[in-house]
């Protein structure tokens, strides 16, 4: 980053390669629409070029990133708030990105079925499911974290530890709902 | 330790990272605290399964649509980064209307004998910048997907690879490395095609030369010892004489070894 801050623009590309798959992720997470998260990574690159001069190479790179993310998630969630979407469209996209019946990749490890893990992450409260997206899907520090969020590193731990116990109570309610 | 404390370290305790002091004083704790021991299970568990989750892939479009629009970035940076040629005429353009239309004759007559002189057809130094520029853009894309670890990517890598300058060494020793060394059969016969645009360098020859001998898979033999017959590399018959005289190769490889020896005589 420091080399594209430096005006060696084409150095964006090496980034690119590194962290798109990881924000892709991150935005479907937290969206549930792959197309939404398409413009999204590419919105975050250019905002990154936009804001270069901002990076402070003593900085920690990804926290600068996912907090560029975080805000890019949020200007597209206000625009959005004035569009109504299609309740089908809507059923669509989450038909899209849930498959109905767990693959043999998916299968119960541990007892676990995945695709409830999966269904009860969407249903976490959006702020839980950011922070359990950011420290377990994207592996992120907790001090990488408490700057992207603006908060020390004992609220992110405390914040961690919450999220994990409302994901269970979900996933234990989707389970029941499963067994009945 | 408390229970209150005991919870906010068990992603920590589960991520390997606490450290060794308060890691042993935590499972002191679990082990003293049965409460404390049932959940850090519980939870335990369900955080290993989120690691199991399948993650999303981008489409293949979304990297398409990057490098185009920081092509198309870079460009626009370039031109904002030249002045205007208005400016410039505006500063040097005199304001008397007899220096103006003297002016005017002077740059008619110049523009004709600059016209006269510009017959030879020189090539333009900004549509030189912006090859170059587009043969860098090119080059960074081959070698950033030459070096990924899905295989699809790396083929992708070779397609970009195809589209460079044949004196770009950098890609042809990227290409060159995945012919020796890539571990997918795909990736690496589409590397020895995208060979073919090398030939100039005597670099490319001698890397064919020597992945042949280490080759294990026939169809990529053969498209090497075809490389060699394209190339009219004589210096080749030798080893190529080698691989046909080789008992443990494949009898088709051996052949068209064989007739390549007949070829390059």
């Amino acid at each position: 980053m420091a080399r594209v801050g430096a005006g060696e623009v084409a150095q964006l590309a090496v980034l690119f390669e590194r962290h798109h798959r990881g924000l892709f992720r991150y935005f479907v997470s937290m969206n549930r629409n792959r197309d939404l998260a398409d413009d999204l990574v590419q919105d975050v690159f250019f905002r990154m070029l936009r804001y270069r001069g901002s990076y402070d190479p003593a900085q920690s790179f990804t926290a600068w990133m996912y907090q560029i993310a975080r805000n890019a998630g949020v200007d597209q969630a206000r625009k959005r708030m004035n569009d109504v979407v299609d309740i089908e469209e809507f059923a669509e996209r989450r038909a899209e990105l849930m498959s109905p019946a767990p693959g043999p990749e998916e299968t119960a490890v541990r007892g676990q079925d995945l695709v409830l893990l999966r269904r009860a992450m969407d249903q976490l409260p959006a702020e839980k499911r950011e922070i359990l997206v950011l420290s377990r899907f994207q592996a992120m520090k907790y001090e990488d974290i408490a700057e992207v969020l603006g908060c020390e590193v004992g609220t992110v731990k405390v914040r961690v530890y919450r999220a994990m116990r409302a994901l269970e109570q979900i996933y234990f309610t989707l389970e029941k709902e499963k067994a009945s | 330790m408390t229970c209150d404390e005991a919870k906010i370290l068990l992603p920590e305790y589960w991520s390997q990272g606490l450290g060794e002091a308060e890691e042993i004083a935590f499972e002191v704790h679990l082990a003293d605290c049965e409460a404390c021991r049932t959940e850090a299970s519980r939870l335990g568990s369900l955080w290993k399964g989120l690691a199991l989750v399948p993650a999303e892939e981008p489409g293949p479009q979304l990297r398409g649509r990057f490098y185009n629009a920081l092509s198309a970035y870079r460009q626009g940076l370039e031109s904002a980064a030249r002045p205007r040629w208005k400016d410039k005429v505006a500063a040097w353009w005199p304001k008397q209307p007899a220096w103006q239309m003297a002016a005017s004759f002077a740059l008619l007559a110049a523009g004709i004998g600059i016209g006269y002189g510009m017959r030879g057809e020189k090539p333009r130094e900004e549509v030189h910048q912006l090859r170059e520029e587009v043969a860098s853009m090119r080059q960074l894309v081959a070698l950033s997907l030459l070096q990924q670890q899905s295989a699809s990517d790396r083929l992708r890598g070779v397609s970009w690879a195809y589209r460079a300058e044949p004196s770009d060494t950098e890609v042809l020793s990227a290409l060159v490395s995945a012919v020796k060394n890539d571990s997918n059969v795909n990736v690496r016969l589409q590397a020895v095609d995208a060979l073919h645009a090398f030939a100039a360098s005597p670099m490319t020859r001698q890397a064919v030369v020597q992945a042949l001998p280490h080759e294990k898979a026939p169809i990529v033999q053969v498209a090497l010892i075809d490389l060699l017959v394209d190339f009219k590399d004589r210096d080749a018959a030798g080893e190529l004489r080698k691989l046909a005289a080789t008992e443990s190769v494949d009898g088709g490889v051996r052949e068209r070894a064989q007739w390549a020896v007949e070829r390059l005589q």
